[in-house]
């Protein structure tokens, strides 16, 4: 019987859970402490085992630590290198970061159009060793992810002059979007520092406590990967996809359902259609970055079991932030736990409390228990309502994805019956105010209060390969791991390239610990590329993935 | 900074044939350009998604022979969908203005449609504009035509209606396929100088073309005061396309759609899919959310003779002398069987250049001084003998053209096979096989 762990460091408490097999052994929520997400863990670790960490077989964490340095600002300076070409102005869009740019120019197949030029590179060398002995740089060129020579060039003219250096290139960031994957790049490149101080500090404390359990670390899209081997801002929001995990692990296989797990000011949604999450078509933002991090189409909602209730000219408010626990559970302000509480749907809190709590929003006049129960009731399907909207508006996301091609358009979105999965602190308070606002059924589980820790405990691997595949000019690139190669194929190849992404997918995913059997390939893409009437080649397109998922089912 | 909404729908699994230039690879390089420049991340873009249109939609403009369900429209009602989408978006002041980036295009497709021609079936444009004018009381309308080739679909489905402009200006017919697009083509008898083609010589660039653009195009349609305005946005007039010979570039597009401000745009031709389109649609697109576009620069340089400066000048100032002289002129049908009032006739081959047949058109044209007048096309598809009859009863017509409409088609009824009646006036579209009414589409859809 494994023994594995999961962690899910949120914003106010932190869920953990120790499961075996497929019982929850243990469960709990401790209080986060913001500035010390490494103790936090540690206390969730010692919660759970006091004793014996010895037969723990892997531990899971999905932590805010990127998160939170990149939305606090707490990242140290990286020089941002950019070869925009020519095109749209860089200044069309705002860009979070400073950057220089440089000459050189590719096209869209990642031909070369203007060189770059060397005097430039020269300067740079000269800057950075007078500014900063170990500088950071992160260089991009457009269409990087389609010839990545000019940030290869670039990069090892810099490492010949400065030892010292550390350098990202964008064509590790293999998707489309030149903006994207500028600010992808230079967001990876000053969390590394962090996220490996922490990595180091985590294993070693582990050890210390007995355990040699592999540590994984939860990415946006719901994959893990092993703690010493995840690019640091793949794990940004990884608590979204840890709740839909987590439904995952607790329904049957199959279904189709909206996920709401109402955490303390937060409350996630996520959608699971027929058993796979529905993962977003554009990358994540981040503060004002935008990236190319793949995620769960998922939306995160400001309003949660300790949102403050604060009353204008008599209208019910629920405020984006917390001002300390719920009255009812010692507080000092009236929450939607309060409400919860004085109508009895959670079986938490102080009834007098709650009650007082929610009298006091009240005029002294009509501080009975009749208005008493209608502005509790008023607060909670004000939350409802705020939840409704959020489904509504991914639902409507997943309807209006982009389509390219007639196959898609035709065949339709498929008219799915959803219920709600709902988990964290407040679900059964919400329950019946959020059935009644979408008419639809809930349903909670009973570990739902602790379902993002099972689910970060109980999911597998995730990985995409993504070919593009230039025959005429010889080239494939690997959009997930920015991989570029040289095709010693035919020129219209068929069965053999498909052949080919699945044996370069199964030899790399055997390394990562990957089952070869999950391997799923989607439909490949073939363009016949046509100069004069004569087709001189193909651009093929094609995929193979490991779809997010979990390792199993929690018996109830 | 304009809010501007885009449908970018490549069509990545339609072809016309593997080397044929309306193919799959025609919008790929297209898509690697803009969405590696960050374009949809602008704060003013918001991207829609594409639908499939309604039948309805389509019969209420064009006659689709000998009945629709004899042709594969699947991609083209997608294209067609994916413009009547941006139109309801501007029409909800969702966006500001729209492009329509989309396969296949549309602008060769006329009123009556026996197959694809210049690799159009269905008129994305024209559909778009009946549609806007059925459902949110849209009057006038006006389209702007700078594909390189003359946009004969859209002029064919508007000729004989006085409140859709129709302006084309394209590479001189007699050098270019259609072969049409003549300064005498100027519209029927109850919508005379509706339709303005300014045929230009090979060889014109940016100058010339914003030069036309300035001085004839803008003045017209600031006299004809459209509600709204519709580029039909082909990409051919470009340096480097391979079918045509003229000399503008990407940014000389970005300055048309600046000096046009369609509403909406909607892309036709262009088949340099990797000279010119990557850079042309990222213009347009810029251009339309008030983007700056001077970056974008083609690799590739001007190789052809150039046609610009005083010698362009007299030559349009010739040619526009001439279009203003040309008054018009029509042969009035003397025929019992028609009903009451004088019906201009009118007769010609349309070549379907895919599908290598003519069809052979008879159009009478009820003389009104009230609305548009009743249209009756008898079509005739060559060399099968293939007949129907198309009934248009046009928006806002008067009682008596109205009721010449279901006269006729009580008529032809009885002696077609085939029998459409767009009945624009009552926003309604009837089809009949063999004199019995055929249900092409649910009845719902009539009042939507």
């Amino acid at each position: 019987m494994r023994n594995i762990i999961g962690i899910d460091v949120g914003g106010t408490f932190t869920d953990a859970v120790l499961i075996s097999g497929a019982q929850v052994i243990k469960k709990g929520k401790i209080p986060t402490e913001q500035d010390n997400l490494l103790i936090t863990i540690l206390n969730a670790l010692d919660f759970l085992y006091l004793s014996d960490l010895k037969t723990i077989d892997q531990i899971t964490v999905s932590t805010t630590l990127i998160t939170n340095a990149i939305l606090q600002k707490r990242l140290p300076k990286v020089e941002l290198i950019l070869f925009p070409g020519s095109g749209m102005k860089l200044s069309s869009l705002p860009w979070p970061a400073q950057y220089q740019t440089f000459s050189g120019e590719l096209d869209y197949r990642g031909r070369k159009v203007i060189s770059p030029n060397k005097n430039e590179w020269r300067q740079l060398a000269k800057d950075l060793q007078h500014n900063s002995p170990k500088p950071l740089v992160a260089i991009i060129s457009k269409f990087s992810h389609r010839n990545n020579v000019f940030e290869k060039q670039l990069a090892a003219y810099l490492e010949k002059e400065i030892p010292d250096i550390s350098i990202a290139l964008g064509s590790e960031w293999g998707q489309s979007n030149f903006y994207r994957r500028s600010l992808t790049t230079y967001l990876n490149l000053a969390s590394t520092g962090l996220a490996s101080d922490f990595a180091l500090k985590l294993k070693k404390a582990v050890l210390e406590r007995g355990s040699k359990a592999p540590i994984r670390v939860l990415k946006a899209d719901g994959g893990v990967l092993p703690l010493e081997k995840i690019r640091p801002v793949e794990s940004i929001y990884s608590g979204p996809a840890a709740s839909v995990l987590g439904a995952l692990a607790q329904n049957n296989p199959k279904e189709s359902y909206i996920v709401v797990d109402v955490g303390g000011t937060t409350t996630d949604i996520g959608l699971v259609l027929s058993g796979s999450p529905l993962i977003s078509s554009h990358g994540a933002q981040i503060g004002p970055f935008l990236t190319n991090i793949r995620s769960l189409a998922v939306r995160s909602i400001s309003v949660g079991g300790d949102s403050a209730v604060i009353l204008n000219n008599e209208k019910v408010i629920l405020a984006s932030y917390r001002l300390g626990p719920a009255y009812c559970l010692g507080g000092n302000n009236a929450t939607p736990t309060d409400a919860m509480c004085y109508l009895d749907l959670i079986n938490y809190g102080s009834y007098t409390k709650s009650e007082e709590a929610l009298a006091n929003l009240l005029p002294e006049n009509k501080q009975e228990k009749r208005f008493i129960k209608q502005i509790a009731e008023l607060i909670l399907n004000n939350m409802a309502e705020q939840i409704g909207t959020a489904i509504e508006q991914l639902l409507l996301e997943w309807k209006t994805e982009p389509a390219y091609k007639v196959w898609e358009v035709l065949h339709q979105k498929e008219n799915y019956k959803f219920y709600i999965q709902l988990s964290g602190g407040g679900a059964s308070g919400i329950a019946s105010a959020l059935e009644q606002r979408m008419q639809t059924k809930t349903i909670l589980t009973d570990s739902s209060a602790v379902s993002n820790a099972i689910g970060a405990a109980m999911a597998k691997p995730t990985f995409s390969w993504t070919l593009n595949l230039d025959t005429y000019l010889s080239r494939y690139r690997i959009e997930e791991t920015g991989e570029q190669g040289e095709w010693n194929g035919s020129k219209k190849p068929h069965g053999e390239v498909e052949l080919f992404l699945k044996e370069l997918a199964q030899d790399q995913a055997e390394k990562m610990g990957i089952e070869a059997s999950t391997l799923q390939k989607e439909p490949f893409d073939y363009f016949p590329l046509v100069e004069g009437y004569q087709t001189v080649g193909q651009i093929i397109r094609g995929a193979i993935h490991v779809k997010p998922g979990v390792t199993g089912r929690i018996k109830g | 900074m304009k809010k501007t909404g885009i449908i970018f729908f490549p069509a990545f699994d339609w072809s016309l044939g593997e080397s044929h230039p309306e193919r799959e690879e025609r919008l790929l390089y297209t898509q690697e350009q803009i969405f590696e420049e960050g374009v949809m991340d602008l704060p003013q873009i918001k991207q829609y998604s594409p639908n499939v249109a309604d039948l309805f939609e389509v019969l209420r403009t064009q006659a689709i022979f000998p009945s629709p369900e004899e042709h594969n429209l699947d991609a083209h009602l997608i294209a067609v969908g994916s413009s009547l989408i941006l139109g309801k978006a501007i029409m909800a002041k969702e966006i500001d203005n729209g492009f329509s980036l989309v396969r296949p295009p549309g602008h060769h497709s006329g009123a009556t449609v026996w197959g694809n021609r210049g690799f159009c079936t269905l008129n994305n444009e024209a559909i778009l504009v009946n549609h806007l004018r059925a459902n949110y009381g849209i009057k006038r309308i006006a389209i702007i035509d700078t594909d390189v080739h003359h946009g004969d679909g859209t002029q064919d489905i508007f000729y004989y209606d006085p409140n859709v402009l129709c302006i084309s200006i394209h590479q001189d017919g007699r050098t270019l396929y259609p072969g049409t697009g003549f300064i005498d083509e100027k519209g029927g008898p109850n919508a005379w100088d509706t339709i303005l083609n300014i045929p230009l010589a090979p060889g014109v660039g940016d100058e010339s073309i914003l030069y036309t653009i300035e001085n004839w195009v803008l003045p017209k349609v600031e006299q004809f005061k459209p509600d709204l305005i519709i580029n039909s946005a082909g990409q051919d007039n470009h340096f480097t396309d391979p079918l045509a010979s003229m000399n503008v570039s990407a940014q000389g597009y970005g300055k048309i759609t600046e000096l046009i401000k369609p509403d909406l745009a909607v892309l036709e031709g262009g088949y340099s899919i990797q000279g010119a389109l990557p850079y042309i649609n990222l213009a347009i697109l810029l251009s339309l959310a008030g983007e700056d576009y001077s970056g974008i620069i083609e690799p590739q340089k001007p190789q052809r003779q150039e046609i610009g400066g005083q010698a362009f000048r007299s030559f349009l100032s010739n040619i526009k002398r001439q279009h203003d002289n040309i008054k018009p002129s029509w042969v009035i049908k003397k025929d019992q069987s028609l009903p009451a009032g004088d019906w201009i006739h009118l007769e010609r081959n349309i070549f379907y250049d895919t599908d290598y047949f003519n069809e052979h058109r008879k159009d009478y044209i009820r003389k009104c001084n009230h609305c548009g007048g009743t249209v009756l096309v008898i079509s005739e598809r060559l060399p099968t003998f293939l007949k129907a009859a198309l009934v248009r009863i046009p928006f806002e017509a008067c009682d008596v053209c109205e009721q010449s409409g279901y006269d006729l088609v009580e008529l032809y009824k009885k002696t077609e096979k085939t029998v459409l009646l767009q009945n624009q006036l009552k926003n309604e579209v009837h089809f009949w096989k063999d004199s019995r009414e055929v249900r092409l589409f649910e009845p719902k859809n009539q009042t939507t």
